[in-house]
């Protein structure tokens, strides 16, 4: 998987919450779910003389669910947990994201509008929260998800502060 | 003192309720209905239901435009601009004026029989593409339209250029010493519309509509008309030549009635742009907003050596079609203008044999997979043109991926960067430094082998970031540096 390819960006210093791969495994738990229901009806509404379609939707259909749900809650999350990575550094807000994909994602403070914390329903659950930080461009959005509640909350303020002081109005 | 619920709202004039009532403004929306309606009946009464119809709806329309008219009302004060209007739930906004980015001031076909023009108010904050945070004020007179341009412009001014602006002459057809021509359509650039994607659109969606139209009518109100004695092959020809020539002129005449007498002047701190046979419309940029500019080329564009200009400006709505600095004409043209805008950068950098290889990849794919499954139905069942059509895709998916790969690549300059790609329109987007609010470099599994990522620059202008594909993975830190700035050294790997 591993090449001996250097990354093209360096890497941010901080790691997420552990509670992180609870909770990447519950929304894959629910994922796996969603698919095993969609399967079912579908088994349920395709004859069992419909020949070739029956026979690859009641094999093809559980292997595929099987699949998903291997990859999504055993897989994904501690991969996730160990590609994720963020940092505020004096000027910029830095994360890094991803599994397979991998994205780095630099924000400079002094062009950011809005900082928002969010938190969902399973993020409550776990007792974390995802700050956003929105920039003029809607394609310039950094997230930094599943942060503890109260570092997210620090984190905020932080940035809504010190954008407010370094706040240039070129864009 | 400065409170604007203390200036009394304005109407707009009388003469918009007539305007309305013509154009079915409000009533439109009924039209469809009502034609399904009589359609699904049969129009059983012929005529009469059909006058007794038409009569109706015009008589609804005016009721209509009356109450919106009655209850539609501006404002402005001294520091915000007020527009309150709804029929049942009242929506009363106000936009402070510092916040009003640019009004343009429209004169369509109708309004311009009564003399009125309609006037939008752009007050994007921060939100990029979206025409919801925009303020019409529709029929207002001449006069009224440019006072309360120069009113709302004067006031968004440092006060040296707002008397400038206030003062300067607003009517666009007259010349003012002060303006200096940068751009004047020449007629003969309409010959490069049938090249164009956008334009060869315009009389295709127009035989659309008359062949739904010609749907809707019942068949007894149609002519019959006879099949010409001439052979099947001749007059399939005929018939495929007379539609090219078709659509040609329409290109041709949708972009005159669209681009006619462009012209492109610098005001002040402005630049004014005017253009339209039947509607004419006059956008006003201001240059300190500019933060960059793109140059666009269909393939047929390139072939003609055709290209349009855009200029990307912070908090315009509507930036495409208003942002339109040339709207199509000679690319040594549209190049000049860029570069009288931006900064050029240094010439553009191709990137490494690699992102060749995995564009040739990319485009190959679909046509393979076609392929696969061609190759299974022709052992299963012996269908066979699904594996034609594959091999063709395939075949065509190496120059496609060549193509593309030469379309792309970056460069950058002191003051500004630039990023290129596509195939089918090629554009070449010039930036200032100053205009990046972040940076993304993604990374898929295939391109970390390959040693390439994807870099893109998010900007707060034109479509909010400019992608430069495929670039080798070792440059992306250094570039993102020299495209914006020091904070941008938190990229740069370690060692």
């Amino acid at each position: 998987m591993s090449t001996a390819l250097p990354a093209p960006a360096r890497e941010p210093a901080w790691s997420l919450s552990r509670s992180a791969i609870g909770l990447w495994t519950v929304q894959g738990v629910l994922g796996t779910l969603t698919y095993a229901v969609l399967v079912t009806a579908g088994i349920l509404v395709v004859p069992g003389d419909a020949g070739a379609l029956a026979t690859i939707v009641r094999w093809g259909g559980p292997a595929l669910v099987l699949l998903i749900g291997v990859v999504t809650t055993g897989i994904r999350p501690r991969l996730r947990y160990r590609v994720h990575r963020w940092e505020v550094t004096a000027d910029a807000v830095y994360t890094l994201t991803g599994w397979l994909d991998r994205t780095w994602t630099l924000v400079p403070i002094s062009r950011i509008q809005t900082v928002d914390v969010n938190r969902g329903l399973v993020q409550q659950l776990f007792g974390l929260a995802t700050v956003a930080v929105l920039t003029a461009s809607s394609q310039g959005t950094v997230r930094i998800p599943h942060l503890e509640v109260e570092v997210a909350r620090r984190v905020a303020e932080d940035l809504a502060r010190r954008a407010e002081q370094v706040r240039d109005e070129a864009t | 003192m400065s409170d604007p619920a203390a200036v009394p709202g304005q109407r707009t004039s009388r003469w918009v309720l007539l305007l309305h009532t013509i154009t079915f403004r409000q009533a439109r929306a009924l039209v469809p209905a009502a034609l399904g309606l009589g359609a699904a009946r049969g129009f059983e009464g012929g005529t009469v239901t059909v006058v007794a119809a038409v009569v109706g709806v015009t008589l609804l329309s005016l009721l209509w435009a009356a109450l919106s008219w009655w209850r539609f009302s501006y404002a402005v004060g001294d520091t915000s601009v007020v527009v309150t209007r709804g029929l049942l739930s009242r929506s009363v906004r106000t936009v402070p004026l510092d916040r009003v980015r640019g009004v343009e001031v429209e004169a369509p076909a109708l309004h311009r029989l009564f003399g009125l023009v309609r006037v939008e108010i752009d007050a994007a904050a921060g939100s990029v593409g979206s025409t919801g945070e925009e303020l019409v004020v529709d029929g207002v007179t001449r006069a009224e339209g440019d006072r309360l341009r120069a009113r709302l412009l004067a006031a968004r001014l440092p006060p040296s250029r707002g008397r400038h602006a206030a003062g300067a002459d607003l009517d666009p057809e007259v010349d003012d010493d002060r303006d200096e021509v940068i751009t004047r359509f020449d007629p003969r650039w309409l010959l490069y519309a049938p090249l164009v994607g956008s334009y060869l659109a315009v009389p295709v969606a127009a035989f659309g509509a008359l062949f739904r139209l010609l749907d809707e009518v019942p068949d007894r109100f149609l002519p019959q008309v006879d099949r010409p004695g001439v052979p099947d092959g001749l007059l399939a020809a005929l018939l495929l030549l007379g539609g090219l020539v078709l659509l040609g002129v329409g290109s041709i005449v949708g972009s005159a009635v669209v681009n006619w007498h462009f012209r492109l002047v610098r005001r002040g701190g402005s630049l004014v742009a005017t253009r339209g046979l039947v509607t004419r419309r006059h956008t006003e940029l201001e240059i300190d907003r500019i933060r960059g500019c793109t140059v666009s080329q269909g393939v047929g564009m390139r072939l003609a050596g055709a290209a349009r200009a855009s200029a990307l400006v912070t908090g315009l709505g509507d930036a495409a079609r208003r942002g339109q600095l040339l709207p199509l004409g000679p690319q040594e043209e549209a190049w000049a203008l860029a570069e009288r805008l931006v900064e050029p950068t240094d010439p553009l950098q191709l990137h490494p044999a690699a992102a060749r290889r995995r564009s040739v990849v990319r485009g190959v794919v679909p046509g393979v997979l076609v392929l696969v499954a061609g190759v299974v139905l022709t052992a299963t069942s012996g269908w066979w043109p699904l594996l034609v059509v594959g091999a063709v895709l395939t075949g065509l998916g190496v120059p496609l991926g060549l193509a593309r790969y030469a379309a792309t690549g970056h460069a950058t300059g002191l003051w500004s960067f630039a990023v290129r790609s596509g195939w089918l329109v090629r554009e070449h987007a010039v930036l200032q430094r100053r205009a990046v609010v972040g940076w993304q470099v993604r990374q898929s599994p295939f391109q970390r082998r390959a040693g390439l990522v994807t870099v893109l620059a998010c900007v707060g202008v034109g479509s909010g970031g400019y992608t430069a594909r495929d670039m080798a993975a070792d440059e992306a830190a250094g570039f993102a540096r020299a495209a914006s700035g020091a904070w941008a050294d938190a990229l740069t790997p370690a060692g």
